[in-house]
């Protein structure tokens, strides 16, 4: 029962939207078959300044799990990181953190 | 082909005639995969290869990003591309470059990979071929040949970037 000064939307979608704003944005780099391990951390590191070992981590988990999350923050960053990712044939994507 | 190798600040490889011609050959081709028009290669693995979709699943997202990233992409792929042409010794020989021109042939030299390894659709486990009779097993022992390549060029920057460290 809403009386005239009761809010439009419910709590719950309230949160819910606060919740999906507060969610960052990531950058994912997908497995493929062509690209070198070698290459793949060679980029990481030239990209993202991460040290080597980070760098390897990354790869390997591109490998062994088919993806891995590269970086993470507002949308435009990671629409930028992604075409940096492309420019070098990295098969990237950007998508809300799930 | 004698593999790229760091001399100082340089990063030198030897190529034969026929490869050099090789790679000329490419990269003609891959620069008339990037310059035809939008319609003509819609759909094409290759195209869809080296300028990929930003969002899997949101195609708003995904055109966005197309508008906002395409052209500087495909920009950057032309200068490279011109890069490594001005860089190739037409009839083999030695090619030199500086750092600049050596992140331009690591690109272009991987977008060749990624467009020969779409068309010969290959997967993690092919093996380099053993009938060189065939056009495929020719154009599989190419691919092997610029991973070869461009492999070590990435080693001998890689090396180069540890020990400036």
């Amino acid at each position: 029962m809403a009386g005239p000064l009761a809010p439009t939307r419910t709590p719950e979608e309230t949160v819910e939207e606060h919740g999906d704003l507060d969610r960052p944005w990531v950058t994912i780099v997908w497995n493929d078959p062509v690209n070198l391990m070698t290459y793949v951390t060679y980029v990481l590191q030239e990209l993202f300044g991460y040290d080597e070992p980070t760098a390897t981590t990354l790869m390997l988990q591109v490998h062994e799990e088919g993806k891995a999350i590269v970086s993470s923050g507002p949308r435009e960053k990671m629409e930028h990181d992604t075409s940096r990712l492309h420019a070098y044939g990295l098969w990237a994507s950007y998508q809300r953190d799930a | 082909m004698r593999p790229f190798r760091r001399r100082g600040d340089e990063l030198v490889a030897r190529l034969e005639p026929a490869e050099a011609r090789i790679v000329a050959l490419l990269l003609d081709q891959l620069e008339q995969l990037l310059s035809a028009e939008v319609d003509d290669v819609t759909g094409d693995p290759v195209i869809a290869r080296l300028l990929p979709a930003g969002h899997r699943s949101d195609p708003e997202i995904a055109a966005d990003y197309r508008e906002m990233t395409e052209s500087t992409l495909r920009s950057g792929k032309a200068d490279d591309l011109a890069t490594v042409r001005a860089g190739l010794p037409p009839d083999g020989g030695t090619v030199r470059l500086d750092p600049e021109e050596a992140a331009a042939w690591l690109r272009t030299s991987n977008d060749l990979r990624l467009a020969l390894g779409t068309r010969l659709d290959i997967r993690e486990d092919t093996e380099p071929p053993e009938d060189l009779g065939s056009e495929e097993g020719q154009q599989l022992a190419v691919y092997y040949w610029l991973t070869g390549l461009q492999g070590s060029l990435v080693d001998a920057l890689a090396t180069g970037r540890a020990g400036r460290r």
